[in-house]
């Protein structure tokens, strides 16, 4: 039979076209390095300064829950010499990919060196942590300790000055915390309630003194329940609360749901504006670094809860 | 191997496997059990977090194959029993299972993230760096080429043993009742090898890829030919073609690799549609024409 010999011809024309490897790896002797997160990109940038070439897969307003790799994403991966991601499962799936392929390459989770008892626990479900730690600055400077470590490790030659370039950035960062301490002190105590959609503001409420509350668990198929939101109506009526806050990376519905239900039952909350969650603001305006959206987030929460 | 041969490899694996099952399946008017099984599966994936409190994906197959393998039987059995059509029994009974997952989620695991998405489906793109590491620490090359590979021959061997009977009880329930085949025995093999395929295949290159891949290419073959082997034939042949030119189409707009292959195989079908030479809609109009100039 004709077609068969043609498929079986195509297959291995397949097979032998396939087999010229093409292994490539850093050009012109400079590091490449590529991470998950812009969060991670930032703070790799500002430690390896011009020594290396560093850049994210996840771009401006992408979520990591719905992050979907290209073709050109795998060259980038496979490219590299430096693979640096966050762990605790906030890649999914991925992050099992990188496990195995730190037996091959230099694969670093920056979330790996903080210790369990510094991580939020999901009670009930054991070593299962909320993975946004870069929402208290503290905990991010760990993450940046363990780029420094790995880096000095990785290009010793170098050492000294990652070293410098670290303690630089972690001075800045250490501002950043009182920074974000005394703004957030400011709110008065009953009006510190941070309202969300999803659940990714929880380091930052425990590090600030925040009270936070989301309607939608931290999967995104998690649904709200009309009881939930019946619930944080009741709560925002009877404390008063000024304002509710929608995200970049997640839709306005549930919270929409919210601000009428409130109106219904005639209290006016509005919405305190845009918070960064999962995904820096746009490459090149302030909002584009770690420190920028930071800032950004408090003076948002802090303007309309004041 | 290339990166390039190993994500085509794994494509066409999945795509053959897929394809040989889909031929059963379009022509027993049940193409749309694997869009069934892959939203069904939810209640699997949290019932299996749930007892073990793991995410791996080992834990993740488990619960999603036991439950998927559930799926078509309860879709036998509404159709059977209850006197349904096949597509509102599957209808009723995925968005029962999905439904039933979802409450899962809101009431016991809520702070988890926990979904097919995120927990389940594959990337084809990650074929290359997703390697098998055994507990000994070798590195034994590419994950998925080994399940893939293994799902296709399980495939292989199943119909080529089964073929007369697949045959007899697809075409001619009745008859095959007659020489003794059992039509309810041969119905749960096939659909017990379906749930398995199309889990293992969610697992290794994503969900929206195995759905494309079970009905586009045997749809396809279909038009070409009236001849059960044939069709198979033809649906293994395309299913590469899909896989290959599907890369290559990532390859050129740097986009997803899983759509690009699912891209293909609906262009693919497009083509039989209009040109194949006994269905194809253009031929059979200017058939009629010319019957008409006539």
């Amino acid at each position: 039979m004709d077609i068969r010999i043609a498929g079986l011809a195509l297959l291995i024309s397949i097979i032998l076209s396939g087999c010229n490897s093409n292994s490539e790896s850093s050009d012109n002797g400079r590091i490449t390095i590529v991470t998950t997160t812009g969060m991670i990109e930032d703070a790799v940038k500002n430690i390896v300064g011009d020594k290396a070439d560093v850049q994210a897969l996840m771009g401006p307003g992408v979520d990591p829950h719905l992050y979907k790799a290209t073709q050109g994403d795998l060259q980038k991966l496979t490219g590299s010499d430096i693979i640096f991601y966050n762990g605790l499962h906030l890649e999914g799936k991925m992050g099992e990919v990188f496990e195995k392929l730190a037996f091959q390459k230099p694969v670093v989770a920056v979330a790996n060196s903080i210790s369990p008892a510094r991580l939020r626990k999901v009670p009930e479900f054991n070593n299962n942590y909320d993975p946004h730690i870069w929402f208290d600055v503290k905990l991010w400077q760990e993450a940046v300790k363990e780029v420094n470590r790995y880096m000095q490790q990785y290009d010793s030659a170098n050492a000294s000055y990652y070293q410098q370039n670290a303690s630089t950035y972690l001075k800045i960062l250490d501002s950043l915390h009182s920074f974000v301490q005394k703004e957030i002190s400011t709110i008065p105590e009953t009006q510190r309630v941070l309202i969300t959609a999803h659940d990714a503001f929880g380091y930052f409420g425990e590090a600030y003194d925040i009270k936070v509350m989301g309607l939608q668990g931290i999967s995104t198929l998690s649904e709200y329940g009309l009881r939930d939101v019946a619930n944080l109506v009741d709560y925002i009526k009877t404390n008063k609360i000024k304002a509710v806050f929608v995200e970049t990376s997640v839709s306005n519905k549930a919270i929409n749901a919210v601000v009428e239900g409130c109106q219904q039952s005639g209290y006016d909350v509005f919405i305190g504006g845009n918070l960064y969650s999962d995904a820096m603001g746009a490459k090149g305006s302030a909002d584009g670094t770690y420190v920028g959206m930071v800032r950004a987030n408090v003076k948002t929460i802090v303007s309309a809860l004041k | 191997m290339s990166n390039d041969l190993q994500i085509i490899l794994a494509g066409s694996f999945v795509a053959t496997a897929c394809g040989l099952l889909g031929c059963y399946l379009i022509l027993r008017k049940m193409a749309m059990v694997g869009d069934a099984i892959s939203h069904a599966v939810l209640p699997g994936i949290v019932l299996a977090f749930l007892f073990t409190g793991s995410r791996d994906s080992v834990t993740m197959v488990i619960g999603a194959g036991i439950i998927g393998v559930l799926t078509t039987f309860l879709i036998e059995f509404f159709h059977k029993k209850g006197k349904l059509q096949t597509d509102a029994s599957i209808g009723v009974t995925f968005t029962w299972l999905f439904a039933i997952g979802v409450i899962l989620i809101s009431v016991f695991a809520g702070k988890v993230d926990l979904d097919q998405d995120c927990v389940l489906y594959g990337e084809i793109a990650y074929v290359p760096i997703d390697l098998w590491i055994t507990d000994a620490g070798t590195v034994m090359g590419p994950r998925v080429l080994y399940i893939s590979g293994t799902v296709l021959l399980i495939i292989l061997v199943f119909i080529a043993t089964g073929y007369k009977e697949l045959f007899l009880t697809t075409f001619d329930p009745a008859y095959a009742t007659a020489v003794g085949i059992s039509t309810v025995l041969w119905h749960y093999l096939l659909m017990g090898a379906v749930s398995i395929t199309t889990v293992a295949s969610f697992e290794s290159v994503g969900a929206i890829l195995v759905v494309a891949l079970l009905i586009a290419p045997p749809a396809t073959a279909y038009l070409l030919t009236e001849d059960l082997f044939k069709m198979m034939v033809l649906t293994t042949i395309i299913g590469v073609l899909v896989s290959v030119s599907g890369y290559y189409l990532a390859v050129a707009t740097d986009g997803s690799i899983a759509g690009a292959m699912a891209t293909m195989a609906g262009l693919f079908f497009g083509l039989a549609f209009l040109f194949s030479p006994t269905e194809g809609y253009l031929v059979k109009k200017f058939r009629k024409e010319k019957a008409v100039m006539h």
